[in-house]
């Protein structure tokens, strides 16, 4: 029993002592990286006027690497049809919401609404987009799934897996029908391309919000019959 | 008109085949079936358009998005490309057939979507160019892994997708932190890029060890395997198949092209030292896998442990290093994923007949499921790498590179594994011979489930006749030019 619990502090100990070893090698690396990056971000500016938008954060994660998004968009439905396929657990509806949480919800709602349209509008030029957009429209769909509300059965099929394959089927759409009319897949001709970015990325914001919302809740709502 | 079918790029197609195809399958679920065969076929006949075009173009570069590296980010398809990307499309297919039968109802609606985007992940991750664009494919990868892991239900399953899923994280952090490193020093993330730039620093080497250390990881390479087992063998039939043929090589995959392209042509002592020692832990494990499968009780762990000896084979050619060494390793890659997948289809039938996997229990198999219990024999001769299999003309390349090159420490490791392959092997078999004393309860398997892995397992063997053909399609862009001795 005691010689047990030796080698395990004598393995604790080894583990202690390697993994500071590994750690101390790594910030040794780092402090060894040269001042100046050598990054991409001269390139991005040169490009910004062709890109469609004025803020290279955008840009990049919409055209210039508007792949990498439009993957990590699939690994966000993914990610949802992991969680449905567990079958969720018991729906926690049962006690009723209190006074404060029902007013602030009936006042928060519409507020976070709008702040994601301006966050998603805003992103076209200044820090925000489709992420930061979708998170905060997440928010609010925590908020009223906290209070209480559900779904309506008229919506919970066809038309809530509509929106939550929005983001990705219009990213999809677009790509191929750019490369349909004779570009790249992805190609956005330089006149377009505002344009182009801001509705997919208003696709992927609603997209984003449900995803978020539907993994707080857990399990697929599912259409009940008529009672 | 070949003109026209010549500049479709097929390597897009590969990867929004399947996309749509999940989306699809996820809109509507009670096409699912249908919409997921369909696509396993459309992705067949985009792997030949592309393997048309490489045979006719060579080597096939596509700038997604028009910018091109270092901005945007490249597809990049060779011979090596081609040979993953049909040995996803080959036991896409089969496994696609199979689950047709296998999975129903509920089960069905979750399985197609979640195997279609797996399998765009894939697609994505053998034509990427890019190693950042390499981190998302992994991650697309791992969660629907998991995720179809977890698909089985019960405790077993839900304990192995979980520590699976930690173990795939883990791995694509360490990815992601050398990857950062990778981009400081360097100022690219595309791979033919940095082959060009970098040069050896603190920075670069400690990028290798952690790519390394993430992609070995999620390889399952000795002492790495230990999430492995569990994890395979507890999954659905047609998600081991899928898991052990398909899933474990994409992060080999990307090791091979890092290998090759980027650490390799650094060179130096570390690397030649790095190589001694992946072959070294893949001795281990081809030593460890086979006595760990010959110890098990239950049918799907032995396949399981069978996978961790296979793969420690795929890391013998690190320290041998030739181009015919790599040669032989590209073959195991796909004569193991037909002959694996062949073997947990088997594994699914006789679990589907039987209602349990025990080894000791397996009398009357033989007589019973006798397609089944062929396919499991046939795909063990690959996996032995008796000849005629795909699996001989594999480990024959290796040997005898191992042997031209005086280290014949890794032809007696090559042998020793093929023995306990063998004996493994032949357990499951002579139990399945044994006669039945009474006929125990059973049920019915559909035709198409055993039909589906035997035809895998005699591809398994075929690909032994089909070696100098295929050599001459691998070799298209030089895969391994930056390795010395032709």
């Amino acid at each position: 029993m005691t010689d047990n619990q030796q080698t395990g502090k004598a393995f604790r100990l080894l583990l202690v002592l390697l993994l500071s070893a590994i750690a101390g090698w790594l910030a040794y690396a780092v402090l060894a990286l040269s001042s100046s990056p050598a990054g991409l971000g001269e390139q991005v500016v040169t490009h910004l006027d062709t890109s469609g938008v004025g803020n290279p954060v955008t840009a990049v994660l919409l055209n210039f690497r508007g792949y990498d998004t439009l993957l990590e968009m699939a690994v966000l439905l993914v990610a949802l049809l992991g969680v449905w396929s567990l079958g969720g657990i018991a729906d926690y509806r049962e006690s009723p919401p209190g006074p404060v949480l029902d007013t602030l919800s009936r006042l928060l709602v519409p507020v976070l609404i709008l702040v994601a349209a301006y966050l998603l509008w805003v992103g076209a030029d200044a820090p925000g987009g489709a992420f930061q957009a979708g998170s905060v429209l997440g928010a609010a769909g925590v908020l009223l799934l906290l209070s209480g509300w559900r779904l309506g059965n008229r919506f919970a099929g066809l038309l809530l897996r509509a929106v939550l394959v929005l983001g990705l089927g219009l990213f999809v759409i677009a790509g191929t029908g750019l490369f349909l009319i004779g570009g790249a897949f992805l190609e956005y001709p330089p006149s377009l391309a505002g344009g182009l970015i801001l509705l997919i990325e208003a696709a992927a914001t609603m997209t984003i919000g449900a995803t978020l919302a539907a993994l707080f809740l857990g399990n697929r709502p599912r259409v009940e019959p008529d009672k | 008109m070949t003109g026209d079918l010549l500049g479709i790029p097929w390597a897009v197609l590969l990867i929004l085949l399947p996309l749509i195809g999940g989306l699809a399958c996820f809109l509507l679920p009670s096409l699912s079936k249908s919409l997921g065969l369909l696509c396993a076929l459309a992705i067949l006949v985009a792997v030949g358009g592309l393997g048309w075009q490489l045979a006719e173009n060579g080597a096939q570069r596509y700038a997604i998005g028009g910018w091109g590296a270092p901005l945007g980010i490249d597809l990049y398809a060779d011979g090596l490309s081609l040979l993953m990307l049909v040995m996803a499309a080959l036991v896409g297919l089969g496994v696609s057939v199979y689950s047709s039968a296998y999975f129903n109802g509920d089960k069905a609606r979750h399985f197609w979507p979640l195997w279609l985007f797996l399998w765009a992940a894939l697609n994505a991750l053998f034509l990427s160019a890019d190693i950042f664009n390499l981190y998302v494919t992994l991650e697309l990868l791992g969660l629907a892994a998991v995720a179809l892991v977890a698909l089985a239900g019960g405790a077993d399953a839900l304990n192995a997708a979980m520590r699976y899923l930690l173990v795939s994280l883990l791995g694509s952090l360490f990815y992601l932190l050398g990857v950062a490193l990778i981009y400081h020093g360097f100022g690219s993330v595309d791979i033919a890029i940095l082959a060009q730039r970098i040069e050896p620093s603190p920075a670069a080497w400690s990028a290798v060890g952690l790519m390394s250390a993430g992609l070995l990881l999620k390889t399952a390479l000795f002492p790495m395997h230990f999430w492995l087992p569990a994890a395979h063998a507890s999954a659905p039939a047609p998600v081991s198949a899928l898991l052990s043929a398909l899933v474990v090589k994409a992060p080999f995959y990307i090791l091979l092209r890092l290998w090759l392209e980027i650490f390799s042509p650094t060179g130096a002592a570390p690397g030649q030292l790095l190589g001694q020692l992946l072959g070294l832990l893949g001795a281990a494990a081809v030593l460890w896998g086979g006595i760990q499968a010959l110890r098990q009780t239950r049918l799907k762990l032995l396949i399981a442990y069978s996978t961790v000896a296979q793969l420690g084979y795929l890391f013998l050619a690190f320290p041998l290093g030739t181009s015919i060494a790599w040669k032989g390793v590209f073959y195991l890659l796909l004569s193991h994923a037909l002959a694996k997948a062949a073997m947990f289809m088997a594994a699914g039938n006789i679990l589907y007949f039987c209602g349990h996997d025990r080894i000791t229990d397996l009398d009357g198999v033989a007589q019973r499921l006798p397609l089944t219990l062929a396919a499991f024999s046939l795909a063990g001769v690959s996996i032995m790498g008796l000849p005629p299999s795909g699996g001989f003309v594999a480990k024959w390349l290796l040997l005898e590179t191992a042997l031209r090159s005086g280290q014949w420490w890794w032809a007696a490791i090559l042998i020793l594994g093929g023995l306990l392959a063998a004996a493994y092997i032949f357990q499951v078999i002579g139990h399945a011979f044994t006669q039945a004393d009474a006929p125990a309860e059973t049920g019915l398997v559909p035709a198409r489930m055993e039909w589906t892995a035997v035809m895998f397992a005699f591809a398994a063997i075929l690909l032994g006749f089909f070696a100098t053909d295929a050599f001459e399609l691998i070799g298209i862009g030089a895969p391994t030019s930056g390795v010395s001795g032709g």
